[in-house]
């Protein structure tokens, strides 16, 4: 501890605490030198600047020199015949220049806690810019054949440091595993009348997903419904015994029974229900409601079966979880009386 | 006297559990609860905020709370975690499209600190839809297995309509809760 105070190793007379005092007064001055010798230029990679000006003086010069080794090697296999190049030259030029691109990221890094946030934004974008011309230069030095196999793995992986040999380890992993099988369903359609009988099938649930365009008709009854991604569609469907989930609905006519219904991301859609329970909206709007108006042969029993033979009129009591508040919410209504179609007849023996 | 023997002390006069059910919009949560306690379950709209049910269940008074899973409300689950000694993950069985959601759902819950003692039981509901995946499909899906190792968990198959596996279920994280609370009493 006493080391740390050279006044007080003075007044020692010890001639060996002395020795130590003028060691560490060397070693002091020593350090001092070092540290007056490194400031004016500080090492590339582990520096913080602390001003913006200096920054950006030091990362103009990098960059201009790695712009400038660019077109040098650009130019040097232009001027030279291709055949005559050496490839494993340009691999070690490639390289070099690739490190000293990521050298200029690294400072950009340490110094962006004091920058502004215009010239973190500017800066990332030349860094970009470098390792974008720096893709496009090893393109044109290392032969076609290997490229070609890097443009397929990865578009724009930044880090090209060996061009010919990009690991393809950005290969998304798989989200399961166990392979997820489709439940059953009307899925991909353009323009066609769907039409399905549920009647004496064991299917418990079923899914109505990215259809445009078509009239899908569902009779008899089932558990669980789902409807995703439907586009200018009318739906028509027996009573559902569980609940309906739908999401990302657009122009749509929809006529549905179930016991519960839930509607996300609806727009300028018209549905016409009967619930057992209150039917909710989430993140819709232009979407408008009315009593169900379903009829088919064999429905009475269907709805019975469902335990929806009687009107509830909770189609009406919408609930809308982006509306909690005790005024209308803005983004749904009561389809007004003579705007709705009157009652729709399907056939209910038609299976598709 | 440690601050954990006084709650332990404190707990076990009282004799209560805290159960935080969770999961996706139209998983069955609140279905699960009503059909436990023996209520109407043909009546149920999708929850808008939270019930509490109080239920006794074997020696122990059960404070279940079941918490609205629709995507707008969903960040406020949080609010509930204090003391929680049992998290109900619920997951619909039959819903593959969403199954993404939901382990992204319950891995976020899972990082949570304030959940970090508590037991969890995975409900794979809807087993009565035909075309629903097993509870081994669902673990999976879920990868349960590479959960933390501290964790106490179960996953149990049930169907909140017929009411078949919930009280396997109840049952084994009630045992688990008391066993770490009360010490077997």
């Amino acid at each position: 501890m006493e080391d740390d105070d050279p006044s007080f190793a003075t007044e020692t007379l010890d001639p060996a605490l002395q020795k130590k005092h003028h060691d560490m007064l060397e070693r002091l001055s020593a350090r001092h030198q070092a540290r007056k010798s490194d400031s004016p230029d500080t090492s590339s990679s582990s520096s913080t600047l602390e001003s913006t000006s200096s920054f950006l003086a030091k990362f103009s010069d990098a960059r201009r020199s790695i712009e400038s080794r660019i077109a040098e090697s650009r130019f040097v296999s232009s001027s030279s015949a291709s055949s005559s190049t050496d490839p494993s030259k340009h691999k070690s030029d490639l390289a070099d220049i690739s490190v000293a691109i990521n050298d200029l990221e690294k400072l950009l890094a340490e110094n962006s806690y004091f920058l502004p946030s215009y010239e973190v934004r500017s800066s990332l974008k030349m860094v970009s810019d470098l390792k974008q011309s720096l893709e496009s230069l090893s393109a044109e030095l290392i032969p076609k054949k290997k490229f070609s196999f890097k443009s397929k793995s990865t578009n724009k992986k930044p880090e090209p440091k060996l061009p010919e040999i990009q690991k393809p380890d950005v290969v998304s992993p798989p989200n399961f595993l166990v392979p997820v099988r489709d439940s059953p369903g009307l899925r991909n359609k353009h323009g066609e009348t769907l039409v399905k009988s549920f009647k004496g099938s064991s299917i418990g649930e079923f899914t109505l997903s990215d259809l445009d365009s078509c009239q899908v008709q569902l009779t008899g009854t089932v558990n669980a419904l789902f409807l995703h991604r439907l586009k200018n569609c009318n739906v028509y469907t027996g009573p559902v015994i569980g609940s309906i989930l739908i999401d990302d609905v657009e122009d749509c006519v929809l006529v549905l029974a179930s016991h519960q219904i839930r509607i996300h991301c609806a727009r300028k859609s018209d549905f016409y229900l009967r619930v057992r329970s209150r039917p909710i909206i989430e993140d819709s709007n232009g979407v408008r409601f009315a009593p169900y108006c379903l009829d088919y042969k064999g429905i009475e029993e269907d709805l019975k079966t469902a335990g929806l033979d009687e009107e509830t009129n909770n189609w009406a009591n919408v609930d809308d979880f982006r509306w909690l508040r005790a005024v209308q919410s803005p983004n749904w209504s009561v389809l007004p009386g003579e705007e709705r179609v009157s009652s729709v007849s399907i056939s209910s023996n038609a299976d598709s | 006297m440690g601050l954990l023997s006084i709650i332990r002390k404190i707990k076990k006069k009282e004799k209560e559990m805290r159960i935080l059910m969770v999961g996706l919009d139209n998983s069955g949560k609140t279905t699960i609860v009503l059909k436990i306690n023996g209520e109407d379950t043909s009546v149920i709209s999708p929850t808008l905020g939270f019930n509490i049910k109080t239920i006794v269940y074997q020696k122990y008074t059960l404070n279940i709370w079941d918490v609205g899973g629709q995507k707008t409300i969903r960040s406020y689950w949080r609010n509930y975690f204090e003391q929680t000694d049992g998290l109900v993950w619920v997951v619909d069985s039959s819903d593959l499209r969403r199954l993404d959601d939901c382990k992204m759902e319950l891995d976020n819950l899972l990082k949570e600190e304030r959940l970090a003692g508590s037991s969890l039981l995975i409900l794979a509901n809807k087993q009565d839809i035909q075309g629903a995946l097993t509870p081994d499909e669902i673990g999976k899906v879920l990868n349960l297995e590479s959960m933390d190792k501290s964790r106490h968990w179960k996953i149990v198959g049930c169907s909140a309509y017929t009411g078949e596996g919930l009280l396997e279920g109840f049952d084994w994280l009630v045992q688990d809760i008391a066993s770490r609370i009360y010490m077997l009493d």
